[in-house]
């Protein structure tokens, strides 16, 4: 007996991929000061502390343990004269281990070979000569931020390329499987039809040919839910779980009777929930369709539950099956794009992708508890919006 | 004419296992035709079936993509078989060829020992002919 049971949590990812942080105006620039002499620090800190969110420190290991605690710092000025390392050696080691934030020399050390230095090794983006008029400070900090927050920007829109690439690969290799498979199929199915003279084997052709189109049409209508998840916007209404349901409803109530499934659902919602109407059904929708595809067929006691409770402005929902489960090492797999767990014909790939993108959407979180043979448990928990 | 072969069909598609073997009834003298949409099924039927030499060579007609257990990994696990087993079939890959296919894994499958052959999808008699012509 194998029972797996995998959680996911894509809050982490959500902030990364689907909300740009807008740049906050209200927020001060953050920019830290390294010099070995406290005075200066202190003078640079009292003029500038009104604009700008103000770190020093006295030397570099101070230095180095203010930008590990503080990653959103934006701005670093050095001195280059300090004892142990040099301003040089300072910006040489942080342009590898915190590439992002903009280095600026402020120093009266301004012979020709450490300007050389600071700027073929260190990288700098200005070089403030001491002692410094609070205009060049202030010019110097603005531009510095102006490039901090485009390279931030272009690091962030490379990340999600990047993934738009992959899952373009992705798309090319699955659109050969599951569009040209089955036309070629059909195509292979037209040439074969010159070859039948008997009605009854013409008509049961006929009918695995319908099958085949109507998966690809069912592929095609994933791949719309799947642009639409992508790339929509939230709209945010009042969610009633009654109605969600009963629409959802009528439909897997004909698929229970035909094929025999006891379907239960239980709806307890207590207060108002916020959510997006769209995505909420597409979970529903690929769960309960999941649940009712992957019944055992010889099996004598199938049954779909679904339970949904709205309690304290979160959704707790839970879609358990009588089918044949998830074999354990599989069950990590199952949100990837395209992936297919079963060899049964049904599937595209496209299902529970789309329930973790429509979750990403929503903050919301899945669990999966699955014993092969005997079912699988879904649970989900959704936060009002 | 005698019986020239037996048939072990791989595909995922329950309408290409249909086409296949309905081309196939119509283009050999047979003595089995025995359709698989699993792949790892079929390899569990034909590693127990030790009972001794067949008669006549069986053919394993080979789909690529499918989900699970897919072509590639079929004839890995294949090759893996004892000789005595292997040598009563030949196998002919029988798919989609698309861009999206790496020429380097074509030329693997051709590589292997048991593969005789690949026909391009979508399947006809002729294709079909000309495959078993060569056995």
């Amino acid at each position: 007996m194998f029972s797996s049971i995998v959680s996911f949590s894509f809050a982490e990812s959500y902030y990364n991929t689907y909300v740009h942080k807008p740049i906050k105006v209200a927020e001060k620039v953050k920019v830290l000061y390294v010099d070995d002499e406290p005075g200066n620090l202190f003078g640079f800190k009292a003029s500038l502390r009104l604009d700008y969110h103000i770190f020093t420190a006295e030397n570099i290991p101070q230095a180095l343990a203010c930008l590990n605690d503080n990653p959103e710092i934006s701005v670093i000025f050095c001195d280059q004269r300090m004892p142990g390392k040099t301003g040089v050696d300072f910006f040489e080691e942080i342009r590898v281990s915190y590439p992002l934030p903009v280095r600026i020399m402020l120093t009266a050390y301004t012979d020709v070979e450490s300007i050389i230095d600071a700027i073929n090794k260190g990288n700098i983006f200005r070089f403030v000569k001491k002692p410094w008029i609070e205009a060049d400070i202030i010019g110097a900090i603005e531009e510095a931020n102006k490039f901090y927050q485009a390279n931030s920007m272009l690091s962030v829109k490379n990340i999600e390329l990047q993934k738009a690439y992959d899952e373009l690969n992705k798309f090319a290799y699955s659109v050969s499987h599951d569009i040209r498979g089955p036309l070629s199929g059909i195509l292979g199915a037209i040439n074969l039809a010159n070859e039948i003279d008997d009605v009854a084997e013409m008509k049961e052709m006929l009918f695995l040919m319908k099958k085949s189109v109507k998966k690809m049409d069912a592929y095609v209508l994933s791949m719309h839910d799947y642009y639409s998840l992508q790339r929509g916007e939230l709209k945010i209404t009042e969610i009633d779980f009654e109605k969600v349901i009963d629409e959802l409803k009528s439909i897997y109530s004909v698929l229970a009777k035909v094929n025999k499934v006891t379907f239960d659902i239980s709806i307890c919602q207590d207060g108002i929930f916020r959510s997006d109407y769209a995505p909420l059904r597409l979970i529903f929708n690929n769960l309960l369709s999941n649940a009712f595809k992957y019944q055992d067929r010889n099996s004598k006691n199938k049954s779909v539950e679904m339970t949904v409770e709205v309690a304290k402005s979160v959704a707790t929902i839970y879609v358990k099956d009588t089918g044949i489960g998830i074999l354990g090492s599989h069950v990590g797999e199952i949100f990837n794009l395209f992936y297919r767990s079963n060899s049964l014909e049904v599937g595209s790939g496209f299902g529970l992708y789309n329930v973790k993108s429509a979750l990403i959407k929503l903050n919301g979180q899945i669990e999966v508890q699955s014993v092969l043979h005997q079912g699988t448990t879904f649970k989900v928990t959704i936060p009002s919006i | 004419m005698n019986i020239e072969f037996s048939f072990i069909i791989i595909d995922d598609s329950e309408l290409d296992c249909f086409v296949t073997q309905k081309f196939l009834e119509r283009s050999a003298k047979y003595l089995a035709i025995k359709t698989f949409q699993n792949a790892e099924y079929a390899l569990e039927i034909i590693r127990e079936n030790t009972a001794g030499n067949s008669p006549v060579p069986t053919i394993i007609l080979l789909d690529l993509q499918m989900p699970f257990m897919n072509g590639f990994d079929f004839l890995e696990e294949f090759e893996k078989l004892p000789v005595e087993v292997k040598k009563n079939y030949r196998i002919a890959v029988l798919t989609v060829l698309t861009s999206a296919n790496n020429p380097a894994d074509i030329h693997k499958i051709l590589a292997y020992h048991a593969v005789n052959g690949i026909i391009e999808k979508p399947l006809t008699k002729e294709k079909l002919l000309s495959l078993l012509t060569r056995e």
